[in-house]
């Protein structure tokens, strides 16, 4: 199960995308709910809210993809370490809930 | 519509949290025997079955929320900002991230919990279930509250 192996090395990369994403907001696209309109890339609202959430999973599932795809062409030994992503796969994700909460104190501390 | 979708969305999340709240529990206080307790049968349950169906219940309750969200993103939000209620919005927008999160951990949360069972990777289940367990616990609370808020069909 060769790509089985990879899937810890996805969670680690698309938690990592998904932070850099909503940072420097790396929307692929962007939704106008109240025009129910859809753009490529990142554009400021139009009528009402503009809406990145869905451009930034798309960017990083397709980032965590491109990283994991590249992983699967490198020397067996260096993804077989599942030890080392085993550990990972849980302290990245968490590293970056802590983040999202120090990204946003500013409505929690007024 | 909506409100059809919102029920739905309410419902998958509270059998989501029944499973990830036996799972959590059966593998940090296991019960060596089941006993006639509520507590006890709770605990005592194989953790591992969980897996496929918490997999899938997490994937439709995040797909309804992801279609319902242009809604509180319309209707909602301003109202919370109107009123400067800076708190439930914020903790709103920390659903949303620790959400997408939580789906990204699935294919690791899947990979850990794999039969047969790594007794190496005991420590790793725990954590990804511990994890997804509290996002699940924060995106249920978050969103009975911000229903509250805004009130039911209004």
């Amino acid at each position: 199960m060769k790509l089985a192996r990879i899937l810890p090395l996805f969670s680690v990369a698309f938690a990592i995308a998904y932070a850099l994403a909503v940072e420097y907001n790396l929307a692929v696209f962007t939704y106008h709910p109240q025009l129910r309109q859809f753009a490529f890339g990142v554009e400021r609202p139009k009528a009402g809210p503009a809406m990145y959430w869905y451009g930034w999973i798309v960017t990083s599932v397709a980032l965590a993809l491109l990283v994991s795809a590249i992983a699967l062409i490198l020397p067996r030994s260096w993804v077989a370490r599942v030890r080392v992503w085993s550990g990972l796969s849980w302290l990245i994700p968490a590293a970056v809930m802590v983040f999202f909460v120090y990204l946003l104190k500013g409505y929690f501390l007024r | 519509m909506i409100t059809t979708l919102l029920i739905i969305h309410g419902l998958m999340a509270v059998a989501l949290l029944g499973a990830l709240t036996h799972q959590s529990l059966s593998m940090w206080w296991p019960a060596t025997k089941r006993a006639g307790s509520f507590l006890s049968a709770a605990r005592a349950v194989s953790s591992s079955s969980y897996t496929n169906a918490i997999i899938v219940l997490f994937l439709i309750t995040a797909t309804l929320g992801g279609i319902i969200y242009p809604a509180y993103r319309l209707n909602i939000r301003v109202i919370l900002q109107d009123y400067r209620l800076l708190v439930p919005e914020g903790s709103f927008e920390l659903k949303e991230h620790f959400v997408t999160i939580g789906a990204g951990l699935l294919p690791a949360y899947w990979y850990f919990w794999r039969r047969p069972l790594s007794p190496d990777w005991a420590g790793t289940r725990a954590a990804l279930t511990t994890i997804l367990a509290l996002i699940v616990w924060w995106a249920f609370l978050v969103g009975h509250v911000l229903n509250n808020i805004r009130g039911f069909g209004s």
